[in-house]
């Protein structure tokens, strides 16, 4: 029977908002028990019954702990020795305050695996800035650079970096799991989300440092390779003025070859014939003109069937599809079953849903999904197969307000 | 000097743009990623942008990022099946993105190295009627979703700058390799890992999916898409604003009564101050007031100034900086991210990993030339040379 590649991996998730709990969330896919540590004082979007809590812990169980309670504390360090990771992504400083740092868990647990995916890394002037992911965005140079030439107030339209950090300290977990295996110790990880998106600028950065090239936002052009077209395009338009009903068409002509399958494709119409757009030099220098011809030939078609046929022409093109395409016109979504309802209704919230992990082993599947668990739910059975505790004991914790 | 902790992983890495950066992930953590090529060299040595000063003639630095900690082996011209079929065959891991020529390669390893670990990356899955759809970047983000939700009322949906779509792909890679070895140590069977770049771009885009799927709880009067809106969050408490000597990103979350306090000192706070506003009721009012109080007072602040006093105060503000000032952050230098290093005979500070290990710390190696590694990997698989 095949088993997920991290099943038996104990893993205490002190994580909250996006980042970390996404990071968790991909390790519970792969199979680890995942303890989400969470309590009743935790409101928005870390409340187990919020969309946005939903969307990250799923396949993780619940335990809800006082931690301003020194039983609660207690019990957060008798699990921690028994975790083979500790993972949170709170500012620099809080799991100490709790008697939980690294130094104190490896005491007695020297096998352990302790991650913090802090926003700017435990050291440096910029150590102690709480940041989330527009911060982040900001500071890193994804806002300045994404956008159009003379705007800096774009930037990427969701939570890019909080994803990415979340999948960055999952890699530190495996790695340092990895290590442990050759070394037989734990370590400390100690991730910056800072260094995480600053590290999405790599070639600009170079560029600058190189050659003193600043980059600057390019729209949808690329900012160091030459290929045109390669915009997005208004097509036939929806029945509302709505800017969430706009259909456009991305048409990315990485090659001269891809060009010429374009004009193919258009009928090739007498403007394309310009023996300038023969190669990329001459489209790039003549991209206003080109870009306004296929936005005009576009603007009453169908964006599904113009995609089809350029894509049958051997020209790279793609609808911009929206949130609702995915769920309901996206065929490979449909046939690899990747947007799932999951079969146990949340209490209170009713049915929930579920991106699958998009990694497909062939031997050891990782197809179980569970839905979010409620505050608490998995008190009990969590005391049990972590600590071994007794009713009694469990009994004893709850009324010395440990439990909440 | 200490080892990373991946030392002694061999992975051979076939990857193209789609998961490259999942190899470098790899390579940066210490495994010995060899990353063959052939005799005209890597196409992605094309990519810019180019270093002209560089020896010998004009050095990718879009590739030394990319290529970071790699070992090259230069394949010999009409032997390169027969050498990537030996290079696998003394592989833990091997990383691929379809093609004919890795399908061919496949046929023949398996019987050859059971226990090899494929990570292979396509566009779209294996299967579909949209598996033979050639998608770069643009083309990937846009299916994917996060084209839609990028850019502002009065701009086309936006791409994002670089490779970001491609970078989720690559730390998905990296992920399913590391994972997948961890699973092989235990069960000491190999096994095949398909990713679809399309369903990596989509499993990161935040809000896209929860509003189609919980409108009905969110209640939000877009109802199930939120369309493109520049760089407001979705929950109208982050957006960049304008100072008067750049942008900076504001926020009152997560605490709106410290930044009411904050308002008041300014003597800026004008309704803000109504009890209404406290209740769970009024909270979008509050949130919708308090930004546009906001927008009105950031325009007449020094951005830098606001930043680091919003910091002080330890409010989430984010200064919008241009790629030169993080070239020359202090965070960043203090914490020694970047790592001086050859490349292409001269000397420049690579960016470094996100994440520092206290007992296995990741290193920067120099970055190579063409083939520099061929003869030592050839030692390294007991393989003299392609003629014997």
């Amino acid at each position: 029977m095949s088993s997920r590649p991290l099943e038996g991996l104990k893993i205490l998730d002190f994580t909250h908002v996006l980042a970390g709990p996404f990071g968790t969330r991909v390790l519970g896919d792969l199979g680890a028990d995942v303890v989400k540590v969470n309590s009743a004082s935790r409101g928005g979007v870390n409340a187990p019954e919020s969309p946005y809590y939903i969307m990250w812990n799923r396949n993780k169980r619940a335990l809800s702990l006082d931690m301003s309670n020194e039983a609660g504390q207690q019990i957060a360090l008798d699990l921690a020795v028994k975790a083979d990771v500790v993972i949170d992504n709170f500012s620099v400083g809080v799991l100490d305050r709790w008697g939980l740092g690294y130094e104190r868990v490896q005491e007695t647990n020297p096998g352990v695996i302790y991650v913090q995916m802090s926003g700017m890394g435990d050291n440096g002037p910029w150590s102690d800035f709480v940041t989330y992911a527009p911060t982040i965005h900001a500071v890193c140079g994804l806002t300045h650079l994404t956008g159009v030439p003379g705007r800096e107030d774009i930037g990427v339209g969701y939570s890019y970096n909080d994803h990415q950090s979340g999948l960055h300290g999952t890699v530190a977990v495996l790695a340092a799991l990895v290590a442990r295996r050759r070394t037989g110790r734990g370590q400390r990880v100690d991730m910056s989300q800072f260094e995480v998106g600053a590290n999405f600028c790599g070639p600009a950065l170079l560029d600058y440092l190189a050659n003193g090239v600043a980059a600057r936002s390019c729209a949808n052009k690329l900012p160091y390779d030459q290929a045109a077209p390669h915009n997005v395009y208004r097509c036939a338009p929806a029945e509302t003025e709505s800017v969430a009903d706009e259909r456009w068409l991305a048409i990315a002509c990485m090659t001269d070859e891809h060009w010429r399958n374009l004009r193919v494709a258009m009928g090739d119409p007498d403007w394309a014939q310009d023996t300038s757009l023969k190669n990329v030099e001459g489209r790039i220098a003549n991209e206003a003109l080109i870009d306004q011809n296929i936005a005009g030939w576009l603007a009453d078609k169908d964006d599904y069937e113009m995609m089809d046929l350029l894509q049958k022409a051997g020209v790279p093109a793609g609808v911009v599809q929206n949130g609702a395409d995915l769920q309901e016109r996206d065929p490979q979504f449909e046939l690899s079953d990747y947007l799932i309802e999951l079969d146990d209704p949340l209490p209170v919230i009713g049915p929930t849903f579920a991106d699958r992990l998009p990694i497909r082993f062939s031997r050891t599947p990782c197809n179980e999904y569970t839905r979010v668990r409620t505050l608490g739910e998995d008190n009990e059975a969590v005391l049990r197969d972590w600590l071994g505790s007794s009713d009694d004991e469990i009994q004893q914790a709850t009324e010395r307000g440990a439990l909440n | 000097m200490a080892e990373g902790p991946l030392s002694g992983i061999r992975v051979l890495d076939l990857t193209d743009e789609r998961a490259i950066y999942g190899a470098k992930l790899l390579a940066d953590l210490g495994a010995d990623v060899v990353r063959p090529e052939p005799p005209e060299g890597d196409p992605l040595r094309g990519r810019g942008p180019h270093w002209e000063k560089a020896e010998p003639g004009a050095t990718s630095l879009w590739h030394a990022f990319f290529a970071s900690n790699r070992r090259f082996y230069t394949l010999t011209d009409g032997k390169e099946q027969e050498e990537l079929q030996r290079l696998a065959e003394n592989a833990d891991i091997l990383l691929t993105c379809r093609s004919t020529s890795v399908t061919e390669l496949l046929a023949g390893i398996e019987a050859a190295n059971p226990n090899l670990l494929i990570i292979n990356t396509s566009s779209f899955g294996p299967e579909g009627p949209w598996a033979d759809f050639q998608a770069p970047d643009l083309v990937a983000g846009a299916l994917a979703g996060a084209v839609a939700t990028t850019g502002d009322v009065d701009t086309p949906p936006l791409k994002c700058f670089g490779e970001l779509n491609f970078m989720v792909s690559g730390v998905y890679v990296a992920i399913a390799a590391i994972a997948g070895w961890l699973e092989r140590e235990e069960s000491g069977q190999g096994q095949v890992a398909e990713i679809s770049v399309h369903e990596c771009i989509a499993s990161c885009l935040e809000q896209v999916l929860m509003f189609y799927w919980y409108s009905d709880v969110l209640m939000r009067p877009e109802g199930k898409v939120l369309a493109r809106r520049g760089s407001t969050h979705w929950t109208d408490a982050f957006t960049v604003m304008n100072g008067k000597n750049g942008s900076i990103m504001i926020t009152p979350a997560p605490d709106f009564d410290r930044q009411l306090a904050w308002l008041i000192e300014e003597g800026v706070h004008g309704d803000l101050i109504d009890p209404k506003y406290q209740e769970p009721e009024h909270l979008r009012e509050r949130v919708e007031l308090t930004m546009k109080i906001l927008t009105e007072w950031v325009s007449g602040k020094d951005v830098e100034a606001l930043f680091y006093e919003a910091q002080e105060r330890h409010a989430p503000y984010g200064w919008v900086q241009p790629i030169e000032r993080l070239a020359e952050n202090a965070q960043l230098q203090a914490r020694n991210w970047f790592v001086e290093t050859d490349v292409g005979g001269a000397s420049l500070p690579l960016p470094g990993a996100p994440y520092h290990f206290s007992d296995t710390p990741w290193t920067m190696g120099d970055y190579k030339s063409p083939g520099a590694d061929t003869d030592a990997i050839l030692a390294d698989i007991g393989w003299g040379g392609v003629d014997e």
